[in-house]
């Protein structure tokens, strides 16, 4: 794969596929996602973001349109895919479809040892992907014991050891409580800290809207719009129109700007925290 | 799940596979080396011993999944011990004195096998001896169903748990036709979920860059050269012990 300046680390350009029983996986998709970014995929279920996932690691192929990373087409040849999956990590939603072993050492070592590195090699990084998750100490647990959220970490655990720049997570918070998705969003925010490119599915709009650089909707197989979080509040009318929900923060914001509480200098908070610290602030001031 | 909980949680937990794997063997070599009935108990009471003393095995849970293999045996020495024949009224027939003595030797043998056996299962998770296997060069294919298949019975343990559940809940199993027919809604699920989660698996593992055998890496076991040393002449000292009868 040639390396090309400034491209998009990962993009999608017009890319159709239909499944065997002629359902839409994808429709003339095209999207580009930036290095170092964190982007968000909304869409209703079946809307086609496992599709894009299953496309973006190489796994399935378009039948129209191209796939591209670092700018090149991606090389389907053997050693291309090899060099791509090794690059971009896919983190599935069910972790029991992802976990091979009963050892949890031996799963998050399943990847680096199939990029044939060195067994030494192969326990720093498991050791270092159990930290990276706060799963230090459970190298020897069975994976069967484990909780769902800590399963769910094992699996990233399994993608952070093969060092990829780009983790893509589908529904990485579905099923998991209050404090573990606090938990997933620290590990998220410290992945991100250290320059990896975060792709995420969801259908959590706060978190979303708090958490990422950018959003794009998918809708039957398109992607029919993509912003940036700033322009969110400007746009809400469209992005209710989807049916996804919209961040409640930014209805809120926007009804206190129109009564005149708050006003442009206030800027835009993304969480509930930063508007109720922006209405204290208020307050506070003479 | 007795087992499995042992294997995770007794204190030889993480003495190198390769050590109770040989001592296992010895045990089982020991029982076929022994000159008469009385040396084979021996080395089953080491065995015994090793697990419940020295791992640390609680004997409840260690007789809760001896039983199943006693009772078998116990049937065994029962059917060859004793003959039934009908003329007109049942008529039980004793084994002469020989036949005696060799089914005491068989079952001596099969006793320290299966002590033998329960020490290296109940003190070694099934990954480990998975590991250990692939160092010894079993046929990659062999091992590749081992684990899979040993971590889809939790898989589909939990799926099994869910839907019993879901179907008890409507009274599924209420009376015995509706539990055969909730039996039979259950296997169906079943056999399609094997059907998806084997094709999840499969993307999953393309999506992490295998194209062959499923490598891990091995555990890491606290002085290994040693304890397979240790292992190695306690496994001596049993086939001794058999031999000698002492």
């Amino acid at each position: 794969m040639i390396m090309t300046a400034n491209a998009p680390i990962l993009a999608l350009h017009e890319v159709a596929f239909r499944y065997p029983d002629g359902s839409v996986g994808l429709d003339g998709c095209s999207l580009a996602i930036e290095r170092g970014s964190r982007t968000a995929i909304l869409g209703l279920n079946g809307a086609g973001k496992t599709t894009m996932f299953l496309h973006l690691n190489g796994i399935l192929r378009p039948q129209s349109g191209t796939v591209l990373y670092d700018g090149a087409p991606l090389d389907y040849g053997r050693h291309g895919l090899h060099k791509l999956r090794s690059r971009v990590g896919l983190v599935f939603q069910n972790p029991d479809s992802q976990l091979f072993s009963a050892s949890v050492r031996e799963d998050v070592s399943f990847g680096p040892m199939n990029l044939g590195l060195d067994a030494q090699v192969v326990r720093e990084r498991v050791s270092a992907g159990l930290d990276a998750v706060g799963l230090t100490g459970y190298a020897d647990k069975p994976v069967h014991n484990l909780s769902f959220g800590q399963k769910k970490r094992v699996c990233i655990a399994g993608v952070l050891t093969m060092q990829p720049d780009v983790i893509i997570l589908d529904e990485p918070m579905a099923g998991l409580d209050i404090a573990m998705q606090a938990e997933f969003t620290r590990i998220l925010d410290r992945l991100h800290a250290e320059g990896l490119t975060i792709i995420i599915a969801t259908h959590d709009i706060d978190f979303t809207y708090h958490w990422a650089d950018t959003i794009t909707i998918l809708a039957k197989g398109q992607c029919d719009a993509t912003w940036e979080i700033p322009q969110i509040p400007a746009a809400l009318d469209r992005f209710a129109s989807y049916g996804l929900g919209i961040p409640h923060v930014a209805e809120l914001h926007n009804t206190l700007m129109k009564l005149g509480v708050l006003d442009n200098g206030t800027g835009y908070p993304r969480s509930h925290q930063e508007l109720v610290d922006c209405l204290n602030g208020l307050h506070a001031s003479p | 799940m007795l087992i499995e909980q042992c294997a995770y949680s007794n204190s030889w937990r993480l003495v190198s596979p390769a050590a109770k794997g040989l001592f296992a063997a010895c045990g089982i070599v020991a029982a076929f080396l022994a000159t008469s009935p009385r040396a084979t108990i021996i080395p089953a009471g080491i065995m015994l011993a090793a697990t419940v003393l020295g791992a640390r095995v609680p004997l409840r849970h260690y007789l809760k999944v001896a039983l199943p293999e006693l009772v078998f045996l116990a049937m065994g020495v029962a059917t060859l011990a004793v003959s039934v024949s009908w003329d007109g009224h049942i008529r039980f027939h004793m084994a002469g004195q020989p036949e005696l003595h060799n089914i005491a030797r068989i079952c001596g043998r099969s006793l320290c096998s299966i002590t033998s056996l329960l020490f290296f299962c109940l003190t070694t998770p099934m990954s480990d001896i998975i590991a250990l296997l692939r160092r010894l060069g079993f046929p990659e294919v062999f091992l590749d169903i081992m684990t899979l298949g040993y971590r889809t019975i939790f898989v589909f343990l939990e799926a099994i748990h869910d839907t019993t559940t879901a179907q008890a809940a409507r009274l599924g199993y209420a009376t015995p036709r509706l539990a055969m027919r909730s039996l039979g809604i259950l296997t169906a699920n079943l056999t399609m979920q094997v059907w998806q989660r084997s094709h999840a698996l499969h993307l999953a593992a393309l999506a992490r860059n295998n194209d062959g055998p499923l490598r891990f890496l091995g555990g890491e076991f606290r002085h290994p050269e040693r304890n397979v040393c240790v292992a190695a002449i306690g496994g001596c000292l049993l086939m001794v012990l058999a031999l000698t009868g002492i």
